[in-house]
């Protein structure tokens, strides 16, 4: 017989099996990959509301820090730490340290250092924030 | 199995593979949101996934902590455009008055209590530069349509029960009730300026409605300033507006009383001096110098909250405002109250650094001009608020200026005072 006629090594009947066992096996890959990815997928997490702000003693008395954590100020005076949010009690602005104080750049309410309310439009002082110190020394900040 | 079963299966199963292939594909290019959570709402937003290039509005409304759902409304999750857009209070323009309470409105925002001076949108939407009343009253009584000035109708049928003045309402003014065909020809030719009114066609006339009519300048701030780009993607809010702004409503023509028509300025002009006021109009320096806004108060263009006939009951602004008489210095007041008005007026935007103790003019009904201060010689001074450049200036009194104490109008000063050109 000519060479020509010869029968294929792989049969219609095998390349149409071959070619169907193909396409299911990456349709089900793909599907398996979008699987875990749905099962995987992760939420933001929750935002944190504690900090670790380092060793207490890293802040020296009469220190006034603006935290970079956090919209807050550190305050240490001689009768200990003080924590002030610096988020605006008029409409949730952060407020800014000035010369004489804190100032809203939203609306002009002023503030002194001890967060007590010098001019509206807010009606409330900075809230203060609690504080804590770990067994290690270190300073925490909690927003809750 | 047939042969043709076993293609159709191998068909299927190419055409399952496909259809996943362009699910993943579509997925993965699907946007990926930007989510922003303002402190004033708690709520995430999506809007910055496609506005994330958009300048700051104010200072006084920084995205952070405003987002942008609370002015704009608007489906603050969805990823698509038009669903996103679907809900949106006045368009592009949220401070337009017929959704401004909703947008703008809030005890701790701007429809306040008038004691806190935060009563902003009930003073603008029953001024007279929205309801036009003023004028409504001065042509329908020149016309013969009423008997006094008395302002009984409005481009809005208007209730207050609080207004001072003893006018508690306004009724709807339709031109085709009117008797006289020149206040028809009035109200279809001549209510284009009123602060709910679309305006005319033209570049130069080109301003938003509301609030945004004056807060969000669509001018250049000046004449040789940049052109004015496209309206909507204008996104901005100032109390220090140029007299530009003004002018797409002030100055820009005049109404033929003959023909109730508009007829625009015809001058071309190239410089400050002529551009300010229109060919026929007599100024001093300082009004054309300044802004409008570092002598009119926010009262004088707003309203007080009543209900008035005409804008000089509200605030008057002349020049013995500032200057006082021959017989009497300009009235003044030593601030100190923290919780002054000037304060906060000089808080929004700062071109002075007012403290206790400082001294500034007031109008004759208090009003403070936060931009003023009465220095220690005698003189006074007046920042603008829109280009913070600083004037000096003396009272009348002690001068040898020949003023009639009993002509303070701006028309007697400009005998002496005014501008050639």
């Amino acid at each position: 017989m000519n060479e020509r006629w010869k029968e294929p090594s792989l049969s219609r009947r095998d390349f149409l099996k071959l070619a169907r066992t193909a396409l299911l096996t990456a349709s089900g890959l793909i599907g398996l990959a979008g699987l875990w990815r749905y099962f995987s997928f992760q939420t933001e997490p929750p935002s944190p509301t504690d900090f670790d702000l380092g060793p207490a003693s890293a802040f020296i008395p009469g220190s006034r820090t603006v935290l970079t954590q956090v919209p807050a100020v550190l305050l240490r005076t001689e009768k200990g730490f003080t924590a002030l949010s610096l988020i605006c009690p008029h409409l949730g602005c952060t407020v800014e340290s000035k010369s004489n104080g804190f100032a809203c750049p939203c609306h002009g309410s002023r503030f002194d250092f001890e967060g007590r309310l010098l001019r509206g439009p807010a009606a409330k002082p900075l809230m203060v924030l609690r504080l804590d110190t770990s067994s290690d020394g270190h300073l925490h900040l909690f927003t809750d | 199995m047939p042969v043709i079963m076993r293609r159709l299966i191998v068909i299927a199963s190419a055409l399952l593979l496909v259809t996943l292939i362009a699910i993943a594909l579509w997925i993965n290019q699907r946007v990926k949101p930007v989510a922003l959570t303002p402190s004033l709402t708690g709520q995430v937003e999506y809007c910055l996934t496609c506005h994330s290039d958009l300048a700051e509005i104010s200072p006084s409304h920084p995205v952070k902590t405003y987002g942008c759902v609370i002015c704009h409304g608007g489906e603050r999750l969805a990823l698509d455009a038009n669903l996103a857009h679907s809900t949106m209070r006045g368009g592009k323009n949220p401070a337009d008055f017929s959704v401004v309470q909703a947008s703008c409105g809030g005890a701790d925002c701007h429809s306040g209590s008038p004691g806190a001076y935060r009563d902003h949108i009930q003073c603008s939407t029953t001024s007279i530069q929205d309801t036009y009343a003023g004028a409504i009253a001065l042509i329908r009584y020149t016309y013969g349509d009423q008997l006094d000035l008395t302002a009984r109708l409005g481009t809005r049928a208007i209730d207050d029960a609080q207004s001072s003045t003893g006018i508690t309402s306004l009724g709807l003014f339709d031109p085709s009730q009117e008797a006289s065909p020149s206040v028809r020809l009035f109200g279809q030719n001549c209510l284009s300026c009123h602060l709910s009114a679309q305006p005319i066609e033209g570049i130069q006339y080109a301003r938003f409605t509301g609030c945004s009519a004056c807060h969000t300048p669509t001018q250049p701030a000046a004449i040789n300033g940049a052109p004015v780009g496209d309206l909507a993607k204008i996104h901005k809010l100032t109390t220090a507006m140029p007299y530009t702004q003004c002018n797409t409503c002030h100055n820009r023509g005049n109404y033929d009383l003959r023909t109730m028509t508009f007829q625009p300025r015809q001058d071309n002009s190239a410089d400050r001096l002529h551009h300010y006021y229109q060919p026929i109009a007599e100024f001093t320096k300082c009004e054309y110098t300044l802004e409008c806004v570092d002598c009119h108060t926010r009262t004088e263009a707003m309203g007080d909250g009543s209900l008035y006939s005409s804008k000089f009951d509200i605030e008057y602004t002349q020049c013995k405002t500032c200057h006082g008489t021959l017989t009497e210095l300009p009235k003044t007041r030593t601030l100190t109250d923290p919780n002054d008005l000037a304060f906060r007026m000089a808080a929004i935007y700062p071109v002075v650094d007012l403290r206790l103790g400082d001294t500034i003019l007031v109008t004759e009904k208090g009003e403070p001009i936060w931009n003023s201060r009465v220095l220690s010689d005698g003189t006074y001074a007046m920042v603008g608020k829109v280009t913070g450049e600083s004037f000096t200036f003396r009272p009348v009194k002690g001068t040898t200026c020949k003023q009639d104490p009993a002509n303070q109008t701006a028309s007697s000063c400009h005998e002496c005072h005014s501008v050639q050109r």
